[in-house]
């Protein structure tokens, strides 16, 4: 049977390994009696840092941000290369259907936003891009998306477009394509820095939200 | 899948929640079920349950940890839940998908299982109302041989992080 909703970490061998620990550290985390947002003594077991500054997935190479066109919830083109450049930027792809893995990243980057200074707060965009055109209009995610922003001084951007336009918007984003009416979908988070690259990618963990408090500031540019 | 008498509990479940708009409060069990707060004697112990409010309104999840007690390795077969028309177990497969456990999820002697966010959760579909944070959704667990275990999930809000899981044993 395939499974109602998937999702897939970044397509290599590298990311399936990083997705593991991150796995099975959040699994430890549970046990160990620490919730989300609190960074733990498993940190260390969360993610593959090496001798990378980000807490987040470092990326190498850097991925330059994408340009594609959707439309946005109030039925508008957004050009995300030139509507977001400069910007701090979280691109996320998922679906409204997903019970487990997108509400629970997209609230991670919701508290990591909270976490963060006001300035670096108020510069930065999160766009989540539908994989699921058939279920999700501009309606749903609109509505989807309030549920996660409240507070937050950039609405979260929904988008949305034909098949073919998601597929480009996930090919130029270097994201695993989405498959099965997009229930299996990337798992990773993009945080695209003021300087047009993505350097450092999220995947759900019990620790996502610190992540992305701690290495939102490092690629912000705002001092 | 659903045997007779879980689906009159649901039948049952689903319409106390229709009449309340809720899904609020305890439903009164058989002297046979076994809460998750219940003493340690107990062969299958449920902790740190939570349902996390949903950004949609067609399904939401729960997420527990599983602790069976005995020598012998149980297995969850199936759930109800007072917050929908249907329940079930999905867990990440060796793909990293999502899928629905139609054998049931296995719980070994002597050690617990947990559903946590990308790893396994029960999908709760067919939402009878909108679930919103403090209330409560029951869950009806019926596993091979410890039998029905009730388990009440508070709802946490969205942006909440994750109940503490007990138990300390």
């Amino acid at each position: 049977m395939r499974g109602h909703f998937g999702v897939r970490a970044m397509g290599v061998r590298r990311g399936w390994r990083l997705f593991g620990a991150v796995v099975s550290g959040a699994a430890i985390v549970l046990a160990g009696c620490t919730s989300n947002g609190k960074p733990s003594a498993t940190t260390s077991e969360l993610s593959d840092r090496g001798n990378s500054i980000y807490q987040g997935v470092g990326l190498t190479p850097a991925q330059p941000r994408p340009q594609f066109t959707l439309t946005d919830t109030a039925g508008k083109p957004f050009k995300f290369g030139s509507q977001t450049a400069g910007k701090p930027t979280v691109l996320y792809f998922g679906y409204t259907n997903c019970p487990d893995v997108c509400p629970t990243t997209l609230a991670d980057i919701a508290n990591g936003l909270r976490a963060v200074p006001a300035a670096i707060r108020a510069a930065t965009q999160v766009v989540f891009v539908t994989t699921d055109v058939k279920r999700d209009s501009s309606a749903v995610l609109k509505a989807y998306l309030a549920k996660f922003d409240p507070g937050l001084p950039n609405r979260f951007v929904g988008l949305t477009g034909s098949q073919e336009q998601i597929d480009a918007a996930q090919v130029a984003a270097h994201v695993t394509l989405a498959a099965d009416d997009g229930q299996q979908h990337s798992a990773e988070v993009l945080l695209y820095g003021s300087d047009d690259y993505a350097r450092v990618a999220f995947l759900q963990s019990n620790d996502e939200a610190a992540q992305v408090a701690h290495d939102l500031p490092l690629v912000a540019g705002i001092k | 899948m659903i045997r007779p008498p879980l689906s009159l509990l649901a039948a049952g479940l689903a319409i106390l929640i229709g009449m309340a708009g809720l899904v609020r409060g305890a439903v009164p069990q058989s002297t046979g079920s076994v809460s998750s707060s219940s003493s340690s004697a107990a062969p299958i112990v449920v902790s740190g349950a939570y349902v996390r409010e949903p950004a949609t309104p067609n399904n939401a999840a729960a997420y527990f940890t599983v602790s069976n007690t005995t020598g012998t390795d149980d297995v969850l077969t199936s759930v109800a839940s007072g917050a929908g028309g249907q329940a079930a177990v999905h867990t990440e497969d060796a793909g990293g998908s999502m899928t629905l456990m139609s054998s049931g999820l296995v719980v070994p002697a002597h050690s617990s299982v947990t559903l946590a966010p990308g790893k396994g959760h029960v999908m709760i579909e067919q939402l009878y109302g909108t679930l919103r944070p403090g209330q409560t959704v029951n869950l009806q667990l019926t596993f091979a041989h410890a039998g029905q275990v009730l388990v009440t999930a508070p709802v946490i809000a969205i942006a909440s992080p994750a109940p503490t899981a007990g138990p300390t044993k």
